[in-house]
């Protein structure tokens, strides 16, 4: 980074921040670390009877073809999501952005997917992009077999895609919006005077304007997508079929919540943490030097 | 500022705690895993409870779903805050038993003069919930088993007026009822409870050695290599001949749904649906139920019992004990077992239960007759040592491995045997990780 | 807007209602279903035209599941996360931003690791927290050989057990790092000669120019607490505090053991749970206005 002026009170420094950090030393770190201590143990589900049987869980879970499949989907459906829905609320922020009649009514209606509680989200997707009762399923009739993700584990994936991005859409929708608006207008002003037309502006101006909260977006959405994911899975898909949308962190909740194996859902909780910490660290040692602070 | 008087908020909240209520009545909570209608059901039958009498009041609260209640319930123990009741399904079973967290129901009988009689209970209902020994350490409560819903109407179409009492009786009536132009004669799912469970109980077929899992934590899965296989490879076939069809939430709709908007004839079903589907059913069908069929020339063996019990788990009062068993007693009422099987599609575990509900007519009414072949269902004979449950570890991660494998079978990424072989090659890795778990420990 | 671009305007035009749909075609679908009586809405597939059941669906849900009270303790819950996150997230990124000590880096990657163990996998450890809230620093007392009476702090069913373990995240803290970078460096310095210390740079300068961005990370944040029902469900058992999704995932069960829902009224209570944060959104549009931002170049 450029040159930055700093204060000097590096006392206060320490106070400023304390207060989060002993929030998420009491509950996340103190909790999660018991959590990460069990994956190398045995650990039954009521307690009493820890067993150390150190890298087994990690041996076993390598050795897993299904889990290795059910990395790999959760990657696809990482770069897919994040696509989709970074794409679809760049151009949803621009066009409200312009500020044409009914702009305000767009905004909300825009924001609405992400205000729907998760249990709804997965009803509502299977009334439409059910084979056999969604309004999707007419492509069926034209097309028999096209369209189903209850038998085939690329239609499902599709569902579960497009089921994420309509959620993220609407999140980054919000940011992208925000930051479109902060935008001083006279800088627009002036660029719009000396000939650049609405395209230009948006790479040239806009767009750079716009890469700190990009580079946000970026990084939460993927690590959403790894890490939040497993309630639409949960209520759409349910893994499979055949396991085709069986993410990582919805493994981990079978295998841990419900299957209450708390050793192997921690270990793979590890090993999903190893993941998202490198996607990040990628992110921002590669992708945030393209990215304008001023 | 308003946002200094929300960060004193934040911080006088910390002190918020407990609020105080007078307690005239000695509370225990009660922790239940339904929802939808059936949540409101278990949330009614507390109601009956503490209008019943004045000394007890059952805090009855909903955990949204069996396996949260079991999860909860596990939070809740470890860290000292358990309920005194809580009901947890059939396959975490295995896990409370080796807990080592609950009051075993036989104790609780003995130590508080509950008047139950463990020998009223159906022997198929009590042998789930018991001990090696016998001794049943939960009180069964929301009991169903498994029955196969027919659709008349469909049947009439080939001349037929009773339900197919073999599979391969009831696979080549598919085949004329498409001929007869019924489009799809039976609809299913991937659900492991009808086909493996119910179906290797009834044709006395082992999942498991050790008898199911009972003689010990080192048992091994043979379902790859029974009956089972077979069932399944039928079922295979029927869906490529397009008489079958798979029918799930995914899909859009459910085998229930498809059988209740008269487009499948048939479906494998708990007797609890059948309220339910009294109530969406089209109007002006015949539908009716009928006992699950069996494979020609096989002696047909009792059901399993599917559903949840109540345990009563460990750290709590004497008086909560109080409570909770004189719940308990309500509950095992005959009339309130006639009560619970109105408003649901239980069946009542006892046989006084049962009676009392006969001499009450109850299964001559036309909305709830049929249910009363649950009941022949699960008692047709004495439980083998096959048919009278599972004891498996980590059952519900089994039950997912199979329909994980049926499902890559059903969708043609796999032959049958192939992805059955699998099923048993995962499931018995589950089984060795839950032994390693539990070492040393035996299975009461 | 600025020049006129008729053909852009209509290809905005047409972009604008083709995700419009997108967007609200479910929601649509949800509040159709919420508006017929069951056997209507369990025909598969379910019409496209609106039934006469409204009224009576929703008084039917909102009498039967007691949504008064419960949407009260959400509306509490929310907002004591969204200022609790609002302004904590503010003090750290600042701290983190504007000062420069070896550890923040690493404090920063500390609190960003909190987004990525998801909440279900330490949903066990943490309600023993939540239990007795002061045990981590008894047992490290313990650890130094110190055995003090430190007594048990148990924030299970009350406001604090559901407030707190949600505001202990990192995505605010993110946000408003991403922000403080962006401010031109000239203001800092000018601040510093005018003899402003650090508080009161934060307090007059920086918070100031951060209102779209605490207005995006407020609308945000109240929704997300407003629609968590995973960890409430775990650490209320008193129905006091009862919040009204905790309600609706029990009216609206997922698709394991078979138990389907009561479409109609599932469909009513999601909506109805819906509007208490469409409201709080409609509101804080307000500060979605361009051009009050004073930093120009």
């Amino acid at each position: 980074m450029s040159h930055r002026t700093y204060f000097s009170n590096n006392k206060l420094a320490a106070l400023l921040i304390a207060p989060q950090l002993l929030l998420i030393f009491v509950f996340f770190y103190w909790p999660a670390s018991q959590a990460i201590y069990w994956a190398f143990t045995t650990q039954p589900p009521f307690g009493g009877g820890n067993e150390w049987v150190g890298l087994q869980n990690f041996k076993e879970l390598f050795n897993d073809k299904v889990y290795w499949s059910s990395v790999f989907i959760s990657i696809k459906f990482g770069f897919y999501s994040t696509s989709l829905s970074m794409i679809l609320s760049f151009i949803m922020a621009l066009c409200v952005d312009r500020q044409l009649s009914g702009y305000r009514l767009y905004r909300f209606a825009f924001f609405l997917p992400y205000a729907i509680a998760a249990p709804a989200v997965g009803l509502a997707f299977r009334f439409i992009f059910a084979p056999d009762a969604g309004f999707v399923s007419a492509i069926n009739q034209y097309f028999p077999g096209l369209w189903n993700p209850a038998m085939n584990g690329s239609d499902a994936l599709v569902l579960i895609v497009i089921a994420n991005s309509w959620k993220m859409a609407a999140y980054n929708f919000i940011f992208m919006l925000a930051a479109l608006q902060s935008i001083p207008r006279s800088v627009i002003e002036a660029a719009a005077m000396d000939g650049a037309s609405f395209l230009r502006r948006s790479w040239d101006i806009q767009l750079p304007f716009l890469t700190p909260t990009f580079f946000f977006l970026l990084v939460i959405n993927i690590t959403e997508s790894f890490v939040d994911s497993f309630g639409i899975v949960d209520i759409t898909t349910g893994g499979g079929p055949a396991r085709a949308t069986d993410l990582m962190v919805y493994k981990i909740y079978t295998d841990g919540f419900k299957g209450l194996d708390y050793s192997m859902a921690a270990a793979q909780s590890i090993l999903l943490m190893i993941v998202v910490i490198s996607l990040t660290f990628v992110q921002f040692r590669f992708v945030e030097r393209r990215v304008h602070y001023r | 500022m308003t946002r200094l008087g929300l960060v004193l908020g934040l911080a006088g909240s910390l002190l918020l705690s407990v609020s105080a209520q007078a307690q005239q009545r000695v509370k225990f909570e009660y922790w239940h895993g339904l929802t939808a209608q059936l949540g409101e059901v278990m949330e009614a039958h507390c109601k009956r409870f503490n209008e019943a009498q004045t000394k007890f009041e059952a805090v009855c609260i909903g955990q949204g779903g069996y396996d949260k209640a079991e999860q909860n319930t596990i939070a809740a123990y470890r860290s000292k805050q358990n309920p005194t009741l809580v009901q947890i399904y059939d396959a975490g079973t295995v896990n409370f038993m080796l807990s080592g967290a609950i009051y075993p129901a036989n104790q609780l009988v003995k130590d508080f003069n509950l008047k139950i009689d463990w020998a009223d209970y159906f022997p198929g209902i009590a042998n789930y919930y018991a001990t090696s020994k016998g001794e049943m350490w939960s009180f069964p409560y929301n009991s169903s088993t498994a029955l196969m819903y027919w659709n008349k109407d469909a049947w009439a179409k080939i001349g037929k007026s009773k339900a197919p009492e073999t599979i391969e009786e009831w696979m080549s009536d598919l085949r004329k009822m498409k001929a007869a132009g019924v489009d799809c004669g039976f609809a299913f799912d991937y659900d492991t409870w009808m086909p493996m469970e119910q179906f290797s109980a009834i044709h006395n077929q082992p999942i498991a050695t050790k008898n199911n899992g009972y003689d010990g934590l080192d048992a091994e899965v043979v379902f790859n290599k029974t009956l089972f296989v077979k069932y399944m490879q039928d079922w295979k076939k029927a869906l490529d001949e397009g008489v079958a069809r798979v029918q799930t939430a995914q899909s859009g709709k459910t085998k229930n749904q498809a059988f209740a908007d008269g487009s499948c004839a048939s479906m494998l079903s708990s007797v609890a649906d059948h309220g339910v589907m009294t109530s969406t059913a089209v109007a002006g069908m015949n539908w009716g139920v009928a006992v699950l069929p069996v494979y020609e020339g096989t002696k047909r063996q009792n059901s399993l019992v599917g559903g949840a019990s109540l345990w009563v788990m460990q750290g709590k009062s004497k008086e909560e004990y109080e409570g909770a068993a004189a719940y308990l007693q309500f509950l095992a009422q005959p009339s309130e077992a006639q009560w619970f099987s109105t408003v649901t599609g239980y069946i009542p575990v006892t046989n006084s239960g049962f009676k009392f509900m006969n001499e009450n007519k109850f299964y001559e009414d036309k909305k709830y007759a049929g249910r009363e072949l649950a009941i022949a269902s699960l008692t047709a004979t004495p439980p083998s040592p096959l048919s009278r449950g599972i004891r498996l570890g980590n059952f519900t991660q089994i039950r997912a491995e199979v329909r994980a494998e049926l499902e890559a079978a059903f969708t043609g990424k796999k032959d049958m045997q192939t992805a059955l072989n699998d099923a048993a090659d995962r499931s018995n890795q589950i089984l060795r990780r839950f032994e390693q778990t539990f070492k040393g420990k035996q299975l009461p | 807007m600025i020049e006129r671009t008729p053909y852009l305007n209509i290809l905005t035009h047409t972009v604008l209602i083709g995700l419009l749909i997108f967007s609200i075609f479910p929601i649509i679908i949800v509040f159709i279903a919420s508006t017929h009586d069951l056997p209507t809405v369990s025909r598969v597939p379910m019409t496209l035209w609106p039934g006469n059941n409204l009224i009576e669906n929703y008084s039917h849900v909102w009498n039967k599941s007691g949504f008064g009270p419960k949407m009260l303790n959400s509306l509490i819950v929310a907002s004591l996360v969204t200022a609790g996150k609002i302004m904590i997230s503010a003090i750290t990124a600042f701290s983190v931003v504007y000062f420069n000590y070896r550890l923040r880096f690493f404090c920063f990657w500390l609190i960003f690791i909190t987004l990525m163990l998801p909440l279900e996998v330490r949903i066990v450890p943490t309600y023993a927290v939540a239990a007795d809230v002061l045990e981590p620093f008894r047992t490290i007392l313990g650890w130094g050989g110190i055995v003090l009476k430190i007594p048990e702090l148990n924030i299970l069913n009350s406001y604090s057990g559901l407030v707190f373990p949600l505001v202990a995240t990192a995505t605010g803290t993110f946000l408003y790092r991403q922000f403080f970078l962006t401010i031109p460096d000239e203001l800092t310095e000018a601040a510093k000669m005018d003899g402003a210390g650090a508080l009161r740079f934060f307090w007059d300068v920086l918070l100031p120019l951060s209102r779209t961005n605490m207005a995006a990370l407020s609308t945000i944040m109240f929704v997300y607490a407003w629609n968590q029902y995973l960890w409430p469900l775990l650490i209320t058992t008193d129905p006091a505090y009862a919040t009204a999704t905790m309600q609706l995932q029990k009216i609206v069960p997922g698709p394991a053991f078979g138990q389907p829902p009561v479409w109609n009224e599932a469909m009513a209570a999601t909506l109805m749970v819906m509007v208490p944060p469409l409201i709080v959104v409609i509101l804080m549009q307000g500060a979605f206005v361009r051009g009050l931002i004073a930093t120009e170049k």
